[in-house]
């Protein structure tokens, strides 16, 4: 069998999931033998290439997620939404209940800080971000979700394990999924 | 006793009459789903988490409020159940704001593990983020109406064990609302008697006490069907 290629990205989440994805310790060899892992947080800004699977952590909160997760749709075969962010929107999308100027309101006017003018930055260098959060689904066709915040390094060594080696994972079982 | 043949999943039982599809399911081991059905209260069908198939009716019956009748074929796991089961499911999580990650609940939750059962890996219809209230006023007690899933475990609770009638619905579809006294803050309430009882109802991380923090809590709903029976003991 050919090496695989993956990626892991990080949209809008806490980078919770990708420690989890670490947690799978000396398996990462076993990963390894069978793909390459092409992109992921900690390298450079290189766009993201051709890939076999992308594990996507993190909802879609902003014009650049946005176009982000457009990429990765059409560079990747496989996509993985991998925790609850990236398959419910979880905690970045509570602030969906409130509008986007409350929201921001609360972070940088109404917030006790020591910057007295309480301006909202709006430099062009900075992403929009979008009225709603919404989870991947929304905006692409998500070939396979892992549940959990995060989900457990044993669940995403397993789906991850299967999908090398051109098996389905199943994650039916309740003792392999988990929300929270 | 009086008992009448019903099949249930091509087995043949003898059932006592007067006996609901879901105890007699119960007395022979077969499991069924339910989330607003709470041993100790009466029954109002409300999830349809329970439906089953009933041979020669064609909609789905609920096996709590439907009485056991002489031979009926009953079906509990057919893929359709199955589907709506799961349809179901996904629309508690849908309706209102269930973040698992962040509430009381998580790991102690009957809704959370309905959706392990169900095998519901996520949720395939839109989220309404409904924008719901924190009812905080209670000295010791929280509702939370983001969590609520309207099963009216607390209200069936509060009227028939406590014989306090604190909790009431308002509003129709998803605005409905459980209530504290004519919508007032709970702890303005001059019917609720504290006694705790709605919180270990309450299947959800909807109703808990202040005293404890996420993934802390500890409900116990058997202790009310417990109190039931002991009462029925001492009269
Ligand atoms: S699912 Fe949880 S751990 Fe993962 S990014 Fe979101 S908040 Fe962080
Ligand atoms: S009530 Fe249950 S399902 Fe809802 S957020 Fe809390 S733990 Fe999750
Ligand atoms: S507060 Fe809890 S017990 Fe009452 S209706 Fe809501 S989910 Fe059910
Ligand atoms: S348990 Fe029967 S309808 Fe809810």
């Amino acid at each position: 069998m050919p090496k695989k290629k993956i990626a892991t990205v990080w949209l809008g989440g806490c980078s919770g999931c990708h420690m989890s994805l670490l947690d799978i310790d000396e398996r990462i060899l076993d990963v390894a033998q069978l793909a390459d892992i092409v992109k992921c947080p900690i390298v450079d800004g290189k766009e993201l290439p051709e890939v076999d699977i992308t594990l996507v952590e993190g909802s879609v909160t902003s014009d650049e997620h946005l176009r982000e997760i457009l990429h990765i749709r059409a560079q990747s075969k496989t996509v993985i939404a991998m925790g609850d962010c990236a398959v419910t929107s979880n905690i970045t999308g509570m602030r969906n209940y409130f509008n986007l100027k409350e929201v921001f309101d609360t972070a940088y006017v109404n917030a006790i800080s020591n910057d007295t003018e309480g301006k909202v930055p709006n430099h062009i260098a900075l992403l929009k971000l979008h009225e709603k959060v919404v989870p991947l689904q929304e905006v692409i066709t998500v070939d396979f979700v892992i549940p959990g915040c995060p989900p457990n390094a044993d669940t995403i060594f397993y789906v991850l394990y299967e999908f090398l080696n051109d098996r389905i994972p199943n994650l039916s079982e309740a003792k392999k999924l988990k929300y929270g | 006793m009086n008992t009448i043949k019903i099949t249930i999943n091509d087995t043949v039982y003898d059932i006592a009459i007067n006996t609901t599809i879901l105890e007699a399911c119960k007395e022979v081991g077969i499991e069924v789903l339910t989330i607003c059905h709470l041993e100790g209260v009466s029954n109002v069908g409300a999830c349809r988490l329970c439906l089953v198939e009933v041979e020669g009716i064609n909609k789905l019956l609920p096996a709590c409020t439907t009485k056991v009748a002489a031979n009926m074929v009953i079906r509990t796991q057919t893929e359709k159940i199955k589907k709506y089961q799961r349809i179901t499911t996904e629309l508690f999580f849908a309706e209102r704001n269930h973040v698992c990650s962040v509430c009381v609940a998580n790991g102690k939750c009957e809704l959370q593990k309905l959706g392990y059962k169900v095998g519901m890996d996520h949720i395939r219809y839109p989220y309404l983020f409904p924008s719901c209230e924190v009812d905080t006023s209670h000295a010791w007690f929280v509702l939370d109406h983001n969590r609520c899933i309207m099963c009216t475990r607390c209200v069936r609770t509060c009227a028939e064990i406590e014989g306090a009638f604190n909790w009431d619905v308002m509003n129709r579809g998803n605005q409905v609302r459980i209530i504290s006294d004519f919508n007032t803050p709970w702890g303005q309430s001059t019917t609720c008697t504290s006694c705790g009882k709605c919180l270990h109802a309450c299947p959800t991380g909807a109703i808990w006490p202040k005293a404890i923090v996420q993934g802390q809590l500890e409900k116990k709903p058997e202790i009310l069907k417990e109190l039931v029976e002991k009462r029925k003991m001492n009269l």
